[in-house]
């Protein structure tokens, strides 16, 4: 939970006989992350070709001819039951009933296609002619004069007066007859001895001529009108068309949705073993297995193929070079959070997994800002709707329901701090303070509350630095010990000074906040020192110690302002009443004496204020996590676990 | 007072000062040169800036393309360093700088669909972009087709020329239409983001972003006279109308048939070998490219002297970083071939002089 689960890797060896099977069992299990070996393909095995890539690539061309037709039918892929059915298809299967099923629905198509075709012709001789819509020219007066050539056109805006410049040494007329955004309809006019220069200076000022058909006469909104009947019409041809394939789709859909199955599986591992690594008569397979699963891995391997070799590379954290992949293992409950960190970016293998602090803080500080408990409830409510998956149309937001259930209940819990129900102040008692009433405490708890969570950053960055062994920038980095000394030091400093109260003398505080701040003005030569970097100060020392004085300033500002940002928190939790005293305000004028008005004009406040003041609420945490707390310790740029599997993941 | 002037620079430009000072100096620059193979000037560049980037791939699997990619991802890490100081006013201009390595992606991209090229030689030569850039270019080359893959880019900056320009393409069957309309939109933008800056800021952005417009600029004129024969209204049409020291009466002047020495001389009055490189465009364009790059490279030198506070200096750092950049992937590409390096010293930027 603290950390991604830790990662073996893992080397099989298996003879050629045994690849289909342990390919099948790899995919079945889900577990192992391949690496491509297919650069251990020696040079004489290579010379005979892949034909485990060119199976991939003929699967493929056959799942995308699956997807083609139900695409056509109009059939949404859906997972089927498997039935065991996970090996290779043959092709000599699959191809004639594909074949057959498209020969089913191309009659149907071709003639859509036909339709649809005339019916785009229409529609871009239409879009030509639509801007000209209010202009009101006899089109016909303007074909073959006998003495003018003239071009009517779209050009980009900016090109216009490039193309006037182009055209200096000729006499021309460039008549602007409708401009949309960035695009003008032009009616570029000139001698027809000139035809020449002005095709060659509209072409290469991008004046897209508009082709009109023929049997353009009349004015253009006449001849817009009879193309919009003919457009209509065909839409009506279509339409029945497409009745026809979705009475198609009905008869053959659980048939499509098996073979796409089947077609894709095999894909799949044909696509995987192509990228095995091949000696001459056996097969090598690179892969990452989560450590915690390597001996059931490795028996279930050993069951499929009695012969395999299986040979592991452990390591610790921090010590491995390469690139491992992240799997991220938290329990259930605070999992919707997961989705909140790699949002931001997918954790370092040798990094913290900050989902756990993220599940704790970020309920927190959006209930220390949205404290009620009957909007709170209401918003848990509405979170357990959207977790259940039970409304279609918002099934994709089903992991945010956890993450708003979460909120909402600390909603409900600093409602029950704050007094607040549904924006009543007085119906419940203030278990802790009342936000309007208590500013300054408030506020204090805001800055508290921010005290603590940049503190809890540097304790995790310091500790990242320590999983990792990068002694340097544990030591003094800005966001290492050298760093949290310094803001320790002031933060106690300027708690002393107002305060009024000593318990660590000053002179020693300061002289604290001084050692951490020579660590961090520092950090780079002091960690080139630590690691054996060499040199240990690049460039001039004149122009490091300037720049280094300069960073040292950045951060000293950079803490002050991520301080003063958690204020936020408590300026929401006021303005939050204050959102909830404008209804009660509202509902007054509409019925002073408390009848259906009011309560109607409440539930609306309440509604809006859950919808509306949650989003901005939760935007504003959301920016708190990000960029004041993340910022201290999470590198990110993980690699993403991805096992090779025939089920798609929820992810997907 | 440039955007807040001290108060707002100070950070940026002790920042910047900094990483000059870890440009390459002549004495590197002599000691990669003189590497003698692709496997020395790795080992000579692990003990520069560039040391970290490179030491995050495996010896084994680092290729000298690798290796150019590995350097080239240290320019993104700067952008990103500089963005994160620089005053707000100066990230729109940034951005565009930044984006300019999107723009020649983009091309990149385009060429790779119309020469039907898979996905991993396309990806070798991309810039590496990080998350400041969200150009779809797998998805693109994927498609196989120029139309599906400027689709694609509906919603990005790059959508409403390249549609457009489509038309173009579609009759012409040459990437040159969105090519040029892709640079002209840039570069235009570019402009409209220095205009948008405090006083200060916008003349010292106009003497370093300003002269590489320039550059282009003139670069595009030569280009589309000589080698192309343009007319002189494309000729217009395919340049832009304003720059730091080459105005729009110059490139006309070229576009009209003037002597392109003697306008070119009015802007470069140290150009005098111009006539020379004109004998033979197809080797002599690259050379004078070149000499209007280090001319550049002179400007942004200027740019660390006098009043410090403002856009000019993080900018000139920039563009000298890129210099050196592209320097290092011709010594790279050099010395992995195992060509002379006396046969391409001449197309060295910084490095040239070194001994």
């Amino acid at each position: 939970m603290f950390f991604p689960e830790a990662m073996t890797r893992v080397r099989l060896i298996i003879p050629a006989r045994d690849l289909l099977a342990v390919t099948k069992e790899l995919a079945r299990q889900g577990i192992m992350h391949p690496i491509d070996g297919s650069q251990l393909v020696p040079a004489k095995v290579q010379a005979t070709g892949n034909s485990w890539a060119e199976n991939a690539a003929a699967y493929a061309s056959l799942e995308r001819r699956i997807q083609g037709i139900m695409q056509t039918v109009g059939l949404e892929e859906k997972p089927v039951s498997t039935d065991g059915e996970s090996g290779l298809v043959p092709f000599d299967e699959v191809r004639p009933s594909v074949e057959q099923m498209e020969r089913e629905v191309s009659q149907s198509t071709e003639q859509r296609e036909r339709v649809q075709k005339r019916l785009e012709q229409m529609h871009a001789v239409f879009e030509q002619v639509e801007p000209l819509a209010g202009i009101d020219i006899s089109m016909t007066a303007l074909r073959n004069p006998r003495y003018t050539y003239s071009i009517l056109g779209i050009i980009p805006t900016a090109n216009i007066d490039r193309l006037r410049t182009s055209l200096e040494r000729i006499p021309f007329v460039l008549q602007n007859l409708r401009q949309e955004e960035d695009r003008t309809v032009v009616l570029l006019t000139g001698l027809k001895r000139n035809a020449d220069i002005l095709e060659r200076a509209a072409r290469s000022a991008y004046l897209n001529p508009l082709n009109l058909p023929e049997t353009f006469a009349g004015t253009p909104g006449e001849y817009i009108a009879s193309l919009q009947r003919e457009m209509e019409e065909a839409r009506k041809e279509i339409a029945q068309i497409e009745r026809d394939l979705s009475r198609l789709r009905d008869e053959r859909g659980e048939q499509l949705q098996k073979l796409l199955w089947r077609v894709r599986s095999s894909r799949i591992l044909a696509e995987a073993i192509a990228r095995f690594g091949r000696l001459r008569y056996t097969y090598v397979i690179e892969g990452w297995v989560p450590s915690a699963k390597l001996d059931d891995f490795s028996r279930r391997m050993k069951r499929v193929a009695h012969q395999i070799v299986i040979d592991t590379f452990s390591f610790k954290r921090g010590t491995e070079k390469q690139n491992v992949p992240v799997a991220l293992k938290n329990p259930w409950f605070i999992r919707p959070f997961q989705q909140l960190v790699t949002n931001y970016s997918q954790p370092n293998y040798d990094e913290i997994d900050p989902t756990f602090i993220l599940a704790i803080t970020f309920p927190l500080i959006f209930g220390a800002m949205f404290g009620d408990v009957g909007q709170g409830i209401l918003l848990a409510a509405l979170g357990s709707l959207l977790a259940s998956g039970r409304i279609k149309a918002l099934r994709g937001l089903a992991t945010l329901g956890g993450v708003i259930v979460a909120c909402g209940l600390a909603a409900t819990l600093f409602g029950f701090f704050y007094g607040s129900i549904f924006g009543f102040e007085d119906i419940l008692p203030a278990l802790l303070l009342q936000p309007m009433h208590n500013v300054f405490q408030i506020m204090a708890l805001g800055v508290g509350f921010g005290f603590v969570s940049i503190s809890i950053g540097y304790l995790v960055a310091i500790l990242n630095h320590w999983t990792s062994r990068n002694w340097g920038r544990l030591l003094f980095d800005a966001h290492g010990v050298a760093g949290l000394v310094l803001y320790w030091s002031l933060v106690a400093l300027a708690v002393e000074v107002i305060a009024g109260i000593h318990p660590v003398p000053l002179i020693l505080l300061a002289f604290s906040a001084l050692i951490g701040a020579i660590g961090v003005m520092f950090s780079e030569a002091l960690e080139h020192l630590v690691s054996g970097h060499r040199p240990v100060v690049e460039g001039g020392i004149g122009i490091y110690v300037v720049g280094s004085f300069f960073e040292l300033f950045e951060n000293l500002i950079s803490l002050l302002s991520n301080s003063i940002s958690h204020i936020r928190v408590a300026a929401f939790a006021v303005a939050h009443v204050g959102l909830s005293a404008v209804f009660f305000i509202l509902a007054n004028l509409v019925s002073s004496s408390h009848g259906a008005g009011y309560w109607l004009v409440l539930v609306i406040g309440n509604l809006f204020i859950v919808g509306f003041e949650g989003v901005i609420v939760s935007i504003q945490t959301m920016r708190l996590e990000y960029y004041e707390f993340f910022s201290k310790f999470f590198t990110g740029g993980g690699m993403k676990y991805e096992p090779l599997t025939l089920q798609p993941t929820a992810e997907d | 007072m440039a955007s807040g002037g001290v108060f707002s620079y100070a950070g940026i430009n002790a920042r910047v000062r900094g990483m000059v000072s870890a440009l390459l100096g002549s004495q590197e620059w002599s000691e990669l040169i003189k590497a003698s193979d692709f496997n020395s000037l790795i080992g000579l560049l692990r003990r520069t800036r560039y040391g970290p980037y490179l030491l995050r791939v495996e010896d084994k699997d680092l290729t000298p393309r690798r290796a150019v990619y590995q350097i080239k991802s240290h320019m993104t890490d700067v952008f990103l360093i500089l963005l994160r100081t620089a005053p707000k006013v100066t990230h729109p201009l940034l951005t565009l700088l930044y984006r300019n390595y999107e723009v020649e992606n983009l091309k990149a991209v385009l060429r790779g669909i119309v020469s039907r090229s898979p996905w991993e030689r396309v990806r070798d030569v991309l810039f590496p972009l990080n998350s400041l850039s969200n150009l779809p270019a797998q998805a693109m080359v994927e498609t196989g087709n120029v139309e599906e893959a400027v689709e694609l880019l509906r919603g990005s900056p790059y959508y409403t020329t390249l549609s457009h320009a489509l038309t173009r393409f579609t009759s012409e069957q040459s990437l040159f239409p969105l090519e040029v309309a892709l640079d002209l939109s840039y570069w235009r933008e570019v402009w409209a983001s220095i205009n948008q800056l405090p006083k200060l800021d916008r003349e010292h952005a106009l003497t370093i972003v300003g002269s590489l417009l320039d550059m282009n600029n003139l670069m595009w004129a030569i280009r589309y006279r000589v080698y192309y024969n343009l007319s002189e209204e494309e000729l217009i049409n395919y340049t832009l109308p304003f720059g730091y020291q080459l105005q729009d009466a110059d490139v006309r002047a070229i576009a009209a048939g003037a002597d392109i020495p003697q306008v070119a001389l009015h802007v470069y009055p140290r150009l005098v070998e111009l006539d020379e490189y004109l004998r033979v465009p197809r080797e002599g364009l690259p050379l004078l490219e070149i000499q209007l790059q280090r001319a550049v490279a002179e400007q942004c030198r200027k740019a660390f002297i006098g009043y410090p506070f403002h856009i000019g200096v993080p900018l000139a750092f920039l563009t000298l970083k890129r210099m050196e950049i592209q320097d290092l992937t011709v010594l790279i590409e050099v010395k992995s071939s195992h060509t002379p390096i006396d046969d391409y010293r001449r197309f060295l930027l910084l490095g040239y002089a070194a001994k």
